[in-house]
């Protein structure tokens, strides 16, 4: 069959909470929440022929409908607050949008054309997404698709608006959904109240009175209720995988104080940050980065960006210029201290009540780790995903890389593996392509 | 703006001196009896005690000609014969169960309302009408809808059409069965009734094929009869029963929604598509002696009334083709006025009996319809509570809109012993269909029914307009 996409068939409809939530329950959100607004997280996860065992329409459904129980708040739909126009959430029940397809590849051809970086090859193919507005009434924040793979396989699509919640709460709802599916979990007992946000403990002002500006944080033009980034280039997406080997390579390539040796997301976003100062030579060369990564916060609400730390470390040195080693030694250095500016965030959005829309990925060129979320604890038949990948949408221009682990390769000597995936603008991506397969990190064609 | 309904309690009046007229000539013979009792009762009376034990032993001395013993017995014996065999059959509802549909299959407003945009994104005008509906409509936020009417756009295909109708029809039976205890073989007569959907073989004969029944089951496939076919099922099972002795017979209602989702934008063919919901219900009837314990109710009467005869009655719920050729129901804006006249027509018959009606089971059809049938029986909120809730919880789901009524009145620990009930249906045609019963044990609130979880949270208050 010929066709532009290999996937096809695609049935839309939506699934939502089996109960109804009763009465006006709306979820606020905070400073932070609403400067993620124009961010979605977008992951696929692979699940192989036995995993995918049985997985019926019917099933999945009744399944995801018991999820939506737990996670009515992620169901509703944006409203504005009469006045400010606050964003917040009207809980109604109206769902997530679900999708089903087929692809008539298997999961290893299409991994395959997807590494192999074509461009037609992208993980929108199974991961529908449209971004919130401009009818706020009548946009998800929440989109899953499920496509049926050739050998038996499937793969379940999540684009997850970033206002409702962190790369972590994203995954404990794929994670949960694995619990619904093997009947492993009920649903607790039905409460009808929004949960609260955290409140974080404001910074105290500084004595001049007014705290410093967030460095992470980036003020656009209004986007009224499209939330989407204007870009000044077209973004485009590129992914490759490090073997645990290779992972294990650069980093020893990257070592020169045996004492101090950075951790491999260091090392990459070392190699990463010097090839596209290299790219973006002169002016245009990113002197300041953006780093996010789990936080040591030991809490696990259900929706919220609590668990990340956001912040940015700059240079006054070429970072083309100098020796990688060097500049991931260094890095690792400023990393180890650097600034939570989550709450200098929060203030910032605040002071004008979120009436202003901001960035953060892609404010400053952003390096996003994500170990420590627990990607692959969705189990399905006792199985756990053969891969899982993440990525995230509207980024602004500086662009963002997202470093994600990948435990299925592992070199028995404590290296993982890892994908990663950068989000640039698109006549940069060829150019990083070549520096990379220059300096090692990626393989030759 | 509809005409307001009339006030006919003039026209009753001269309704109620037309049913005396009738019964009058009805039991003429009867009634003559009456005089010659009264008068044997007297000259009883005036003869006294001691004068007929005298009479008594007179005759018993006196032998009696063999022939006038014979034949004095034999006239009573006939005499008694001819009134019990003429006697009509007792019908019992022996129980009943109604579908309650999968979570999965649940429709929010707001889900609604989001399809409804994408799917009419070129009709803005049609998406607000529909809000309006909604809001307005008197349903609740669990009703649902089939599966194949989840998808944007809905993909009624015939396949879909018949595994919705297996869904609903299988599990309201095998919930009868459970409930009664019923085997399949001691089926005797079936009776299926669904409007708009009529494959090829039949729905009864998907049910004679899925349950394995006799071969010689009796049965019966009801199909275009609109909403009130439920009652015209009752009344033909009632029929059928005064014909077979020692029987059972099955009747089915339901509704399959599948295949007429209106796909246009025409606003008065879209209001179905808000109002109707998914349900099905499955009684068993007897007139089995042995039933008589244990059935939950006796049929006392059936009245059925016609208007098809007016044409505009005749046409005010039409399916039609609209101007693309899109097929879909099409509600004229007298309906409430010619539903007013039908029920007039009905009630008179029943007429001097309303009073005593404990509950009422008004047909869901939507909320102006119970609006207006309370303001001209002059019910409380009480009596129309049933219907009300049916319509919150379940939606309009046609012919079985009156099962899930009675069903709340069962929950709610309210339908005692004796109690009567009058079910009134309504649909196209125009008909009024409407049934009595009454009750034969007090019923204790069911575990297993389609309000079992809910119970605790009826009645609920349901607001003029829900805001979206």
């Amino acid at each position: 069959m010929v066709s532009d996409s290999p996937v096809y068939n695609v049935k839309i409809s939506s699934v939502g909470p089996g109960r109804a939530t009763v009465g006006e329950v709306v979820q606020h959100y905070g400073g932070l929440d609403l400067a993620m607004k124009l961010h979605y997280l977008r992951g696929v996860y692979f699940l192989g022929k036995a995993a995918a065992e049985g997985m019926t329409t019917t099933h999945i459904k009744e399944s995801m409908f018991l999820l939506c129980n737990d996670y009515y708040m992620t169901c509703g739909r944006f409203r504005r607050s009469v006045g400010s126009g606050r964003p917040y959430m009207k809980c109604n029940d109206c769902g997530a949008r679900f999708l089903e397809a087929q692809c008539d590849l298997t999961l290893e051809e299409w991994l395959d054309g997807y590494f192999s970086g074509k461009a037609e090859w992208n993980v929108g193919q199974l991961v529908y997404h449209l971004p919130v507005g401009p009818e706020l009434f009548f946009s998800p924040p929440v989109y899953l698709q499920v496509t049926k793979f050739k050998c038996g396989g499937m793969s379940l699509g999540m684009s997850w608006a970033h206002i409702l919640g962190d790369i972590y709460t994203a995954t404990d709802f794929i994670n949960n959904w694995g619990s619904y599916l093997a009947g492993h979990k009920s649903n607790g007992p039905f409460h009808q109240q929004a949960q609260p946000i955290l409140n974080r403990p404001l910074l105290p002002t500084s004595p001049n009175g007014q705290t410093p500006e967030p460095l992470s944080l980036k003020r656009v033009d209004p986007v009224g209720d499209h939330w989407v980034t204007a870009n000044n280039f077209k973004m485009e997406t590129f992914s490759f995988r490090l073997t645990a080997t290779q992972a294990a390579q650069i980093t020893a390539r990257q070592t020169h104080n045996k004492s101090k040796k950075p951790s491999l997301f260091e090392s990459i976003t070392a190699a990463i940050w010097k090839s596209i100062a290299k790219i973006r030579e002169g002016i245009n060369e990113p002197k300041r980065v953006t780093i996010i990564r789990k936080t040591n916060s030991s809490q696990d609400p259900m929706t919220g960006n609590n668990r990340i730390a956001i912040g940015s470390v700059s240079t006054d040195f070429s970072v083309a210029g100098s020796d990688s080693g060097d500049l991931a030694e260094w890095l690792s250095d400023r990393i180890g201290e650097l600034v939570d500016e989550k709450d200098m965030i929060d203030e910032a959005v605040e002071r004008d009540d979120g009436a202003s829309d901001y960035v953060v990925y892609g404010a400053n060129l952003t390096f996003v780790d994500l170990a420590g979320a627990d990607l692959y604890g969705l189990e399905s038949n006792g199985q756990g995903p053969e891969f899982v990948c993440y990525e995230v949408q509207g980024v602004g221009d500086e662009g963002a890389v997202v470093v994600v682990p990948w435990p299925k390769s592992s070199d028995g000597e404590g290296n993982e593996g890892r994908v990663v995936t950068a989000i640039l603008p698109e006549e940069e991506v060829e150019k990083l392509k070549l520096e990379l397969r220059k300096i090692g990190v990626l393989e030759e064609d | 703006m509809p005409p307001i309904l009339p006030d006919f309690s003039s026209t009753v009046r001269l309704k109620y001196v037309k049913l005396g007229y009738q019964t009058l000539v009805n039991h003429f013979f009867y009634l003559l009896l009456i005089p010659l009792l009264l008068a044997f009762t007297v000259e009883i009376l005036r003869t006294g005690p001691q004068e007929l034990l005298n009479l008594y032993y007179a005759s018993l001395h006196r032998r009696l000609d063999l022939a006038v013993v014979l034949s004095s017995s034999f006239l009573i014996t006939s005499v008694a014969t001819v009134y019990f065999m003429s006697k009509p059959r007792t019908v019992y509802l022996v129980d009943y169960a109604c579908y309650k549909p999968p979570v999965t299959c649940r429709v929010p407003f707001s889900t609604f309302m989001e399809h409804s945009r994408l799917i009419l994104k070129d009709n803005p005008k049609s998406v607000e009408f529909q809000m309006r509906i909604l809001e307005r409509s008197g349903l609740g936020e669990e009703t649902c809808l089939p599966p194949a009417i989840h998808y944007i756009p809905p993909k009624p295909t015939m396949e879909s059409a018949r595994g919705e109708a297996e869904l609903v029809i299988f599990s309201a039976v095998d919930s009868l069965f459970e409930r009664t205890g019923l085997k399949p073989r001691d089926i005797d007569i079936l009776i299926v009734n669904c409007s708009l959907f009529s494959p090829t073989p039949s729905l009864s004969a998907m049910v004679v094929n899925k349950y394995k029944l006799r071969s010689n089951v009796k049965s019966f496939n009801l199909s275009g009869m609109g909403c009130s076919a439920g009652m015209i099922s009752i009344d033909l099972a009632r029929d059928l029963l005064q014909v077979h002795p020692n029987s059972n017979a099955v009747v089915v209602s339901t509704e399959i929604i599948t295949p007429n989702y209106y796909q246009g934008k025409e606003r008065a063919m879209l209001l179905p598509n808000c109002l109707f919901r998914m349900g099905g219900a499955a009684i068993l009837l007897s007139n089995r002696r042995s039933h008589r314990s244990r059935a939950k109710y006796r049929l006392v009467h059936v009245v059925r009334t016609h208007k098809g005869g007016d044409d505009k009655a005749y046409r005010c719920v039409y399916e039609e083709e609209d101007r693309e050729g899109k097929v879909g129901i099409n509600l004229s804006k007298d309906l409430m006025a010619i539903a007013g006249e039908a029920l007039k027509s009905n009630i008179t018959t029943i007429g001097p009996l309303v009073q005593a009606f404990e509950h009422f089971c008004i047909h869901a059809g939507g909320r102006a319809v119970i609006d207006e049938l309370q303001k001209n029986l002059q019910l409380s909120a009480e009596h129309v509570e049933a219907s009300r809730m049916t319509l919150h919880r379940f939606g309009n789901t046609s012919s079985s809109s009156l099962w899930y009524e009675l069903s709340y009145i069962e929950a709610k620990g309210r339908m005692r012993r004796g109690d009567r009930v009058w079910q009134i249906a309504f649909g196209s045609g125009f008909k009024c269909n409407s049934a009595v019963w009454k009750c034969n044990r007090t019923i204790k609130s069911p575990t297993d029914c389609p309000w079992a979880d809910c119970i605790d949270r009826y009645p609920v208050h349901i607001p003029e307009v829900v805001k979206l």
